[in-house]
């Protein structure tokens, strides 16, 4: 009985905190949007009983779903936050590996302060600090000024208000979750394997394409998920950081919602995006599980 | 151990020998077989006046030591000693702070690793968990640019040689320590390198296992002629495997011989402890004649008579010591024996083939004495509390000046 009970905890938390705000948000992509509070119809009335269920049913269908397909605005976003978020994961990639690979690399005793230096920008609030990145990329912000008094440039680049700075927002404030899964399978790394690889005749830039990085790739496709899955669905950096061409579905989902005040439509294009994702969530639930297989 | 029994049949002591005597045991596979006494040989593996310093500390003090081809070169010692470190130099992994290592006469000092005639078998094996067992054995060939067939040929001969043939296709994480340990060995040898480092490789091993892995380790060296050079913190196996030993402390070689040298002639108190039991009775001299030293080891007892090392004076503090088995225990005190002095047994411990005896002497001093059982039934057994005389010749025990 006990047993069933702790077992039963998790399977609550998911049911009250994911299915039931997930099958409320589903249920609304089935209405239709109406001028009314709640702005959508129709609402389920607990007064006619059992009657009442079979003509709320019967009201529900699956128009918006067609509708965000027949619109190319909302496949472009989709196709549009997708490649940003590709591109951005990359990126954070081939930034991240270099210091996880020195972290990993570092004294023993150092290696505790490092990790925590990299978590340390969470102890800020990410919007601030998203903010804090107009100051710098603006007109006049820090770094124009900086290129400008080194006399690399002579007129400010405009960067603000970019795709680019979409680009710069997004691998700055998803480089530690790149970093600690990065570094957590580099560390495990017994060094012995590349003086062994080195002695067998290979070269160290060799051996790590032949040891280091095969045997990193657990953390890679670790870091790879965890950025890419909430930077597709990213709304913060595309809004503050990002110009009007900037198009990004987290973006529109708000659009949609909050100046449309069409909820059934974004409810649907909330829908999709987790349909998109369930893919690379699932492969990353299976990345997760060989790797726990293959630490035993 | 078989090195009691070969010890007993030896031709000890010739009075007048110094430690440098030829002695007694060379491993039987190679008998006859002794290179650095061939001054027409040249080494394979010289370090020159090798130091190395971490910091402050100093891992390696000043050694220079020639190692011969064919040969399995142990070297012995604490952990702390240094052994490790000098193989690492020699594998390329540490740099000396001075000196040079020398390889066939090439000074190999500042290449890389990657670039040395030399293999290295880890402590931890070290085995590439991402690949099979056949690409790591071929790991070493594929960086030679080796073609397919001719790597698959070389990694089959082996495998083959360490009955590994059925795990080819196998992860190391599904093998057992002594497959992944075999491995490791046909790893190292597979690029048919001129010289195997063997750093603890039977360290992780039970005590069973590790023996017949020792044997196996001989087999190999034997078959393939490679040079092996094994550090091992296990005295016994190093007796067992090497050709020499160079037993080491505080970065310094104390003596580098054969085991059987080693053994039977150590240089000093801290190698006569190192390997094996031994008895040590501190004294002085008293005078030298004829190739003898008398020993004067404490007032009111009777001196003891041993062969002289060279270089004793009268009045020069020594240490004679005694391995227990070459101690003979009886009841009535011997007539013509040189040695002999009374005591009483305070412990037996009988292992059934031999039985050890714990002497207490006059002066408190306790001696270890030991006796093969090789009668089934005694007339009378030694037993506690008894009153016996140990005695011993004179060529049996070692006379140290260190």
């Amino acid at each position: 009985m006990r047993r069933w009970l702790l077992i039963s905890v998790p399977y609550l938390w998911l049911l009250v905190f994911f299915l039931v705000p997930f099958f409320i948000v589903f249920k609304i992509s089935l209405s239709d949007i109406a001028t009314a509070i709640p702005p959508y119809t129709p609402t389920f009335d607990w007064s006619q009983g059992l009657s009442g269920i079979g003509t709320f049913l019967s009201q529900l269908d699956f128009e918006n779903y067609f509708f965000i397909f027949e619109d190319p605005l909302y496949l472009n976003a989709y196709w549009s936050a997708l490649t940003i978020a590709a591109i951005s994961t990359f990126l954070t990639l081939l930034i991240a590996y270099p210091i996880a690979y020195g972290m990993a690399r570092a004294p023993k005793e150092w290696q505790p302060t490092l990790v925590m230096l990299v978590i340390l920008p969470f102890w800020t609030s990410f919007l601030i600090r998203v903010y804090a990145w107009i100051g710098i990329l603006k007109k006049e912000g820090l770094l124009n000024l900086f290129l400008m008094n080194l006399g690399i440039i002579s007129e400010p680049l405009t960067i603000l208000n970019t795709t680019t700075a979409v680009y710069i927002g997004i691998v700055y404030s998803y480089l530690p979750f790149m970093i600690l899964p990065l570094y957590a399978s580099l560390e495990k790394i017994n060094p012995s394997l590349l003086e062994a690889a080195e002695d067998l005749g290979s070269p160290p830039w060799k051996a790590f394409w032949q040891v280091t990085f095969p045997l990193s790739i657990p953390g890679v496709l670790a870091g790879c998920f965890l950025v890419f899955i909430p930077a597709t669905g990213e709304f913060v950096i595309p809004d503050l950081l990002g110009g009007s061409d900037t198009l990004m579905i987290g973006k529109t989902l708000w659009n949609e919602f909050f100046n449309n005040r069409d909820w059934p439509v974004s409810s649907a294009v909330a829908v999709v995006l987790l349909l998109v994702l369930v893919v690379p969530i699932v492969l990353f639930q299976r990345n997760q599980e060989k790797q726990r297989e293959a630490g035993r | 151990m078989s090195e009691t029994q070969a010890l007993g049949a030896s031709p000890t002591a010739t009075p007048g020998a110094g430690p440098t005597r030829a002695t007694v045991r060379t491993p039987a596979p190679q008998s006859g077989f002794a290179p650095w006494k061939d001054p027409s040989k040249s080494p394979i593996v010289r370090f020159e006046n090798i130091v190395k310093r971490f910091g402050d500390f100093v891992a390696v003090k000043e050694c220079t030591l020639d190692i011969y081809e064919r040969e399995f070169f142990a070297l012995l010692g604490p952990s702390g000693c240094g052994k490790t470190t000098l193989l690492r130099m020699l594998a390329g992994f540490e740099k000396p702070t001075s000196g040079r290592i020398l390889v066939a006469g090439e000074d190999i000092t500042e290449l890389a690793p990657y670039e040395r005639p030399v293999n290295m078998m880890f402590q931890s094996y070290a085995l590439f968990p991402h690949m099979t067992v056949e690409q790591n054995i071929g790991f070493g060939l594929k960086q030679e640019g080796m073609p397919k067939d001719a790597i698959a040929a070389r990694v089959e001969e082996a495998m083959a040689m360490l009955e590994l043939s059925r795990f080819g296709k196998r992860k190391p994480h599904q093998l057992s320590g002594g497959q992944q340990q075999r491995v490791a060995l046909a790893r190292a040898i597979a690029k048919k390198p001129r010289i195997v480092l063997l750093d603890e490789p039977l360290g992780a091993l039970d005590k069973r296992l590790r023996q017949q892995a020792q044997f196996e380790l001989m087999r190999i060296q034997e078959t393939t002629g490679t040079t092996f050079i094994i550090v091992t913190h296990d005295q016994e196996e190093a007796m067992t495997v090497s050709s020499r030993i160079a037993v080491m402390d505080h970065g310094q070689f104390m003596q580098v011989a054969t085991p059987g040298d080693i053994y039977e002639a150590p240089n000093s108190r801290y190698v006569a402890n190192f390997i094996g039991d031994v008895n040590l009775f501190e004294g002085k001299v008293v005078r030298v004649a004829d190739g003898f030293v008398e020993i004067d080891w404490g007032p009111g007892l009777a001196r003891f008579k041993s062969v002289a090392p060279e270089g004793c004076v009268a009045d020069q503090q020594i240490w004679l010591a005694l391995r227990p088995e070459k101690v003979r225990i009886a009841f009535e005190k011997p007539s013509e024996a040189s040695n002999a002095v009374p005591g009483k047994v305070v412990d037996v411990g009988y292992l059934g083939s031999i039985s050890h005896y714990h002497v207490e002497l006059a002066n408190g001093q306790r001696v270890r004495a030991l006796r093969a059982n090789s009668a089934r039934t005694v007339a009378r057994t030694i037993n506690w509390e008894d009153s016996v005389w140990l005695e011993w010749p004179p060529e049996t025990g070692i006379v140290l000046t260190r």
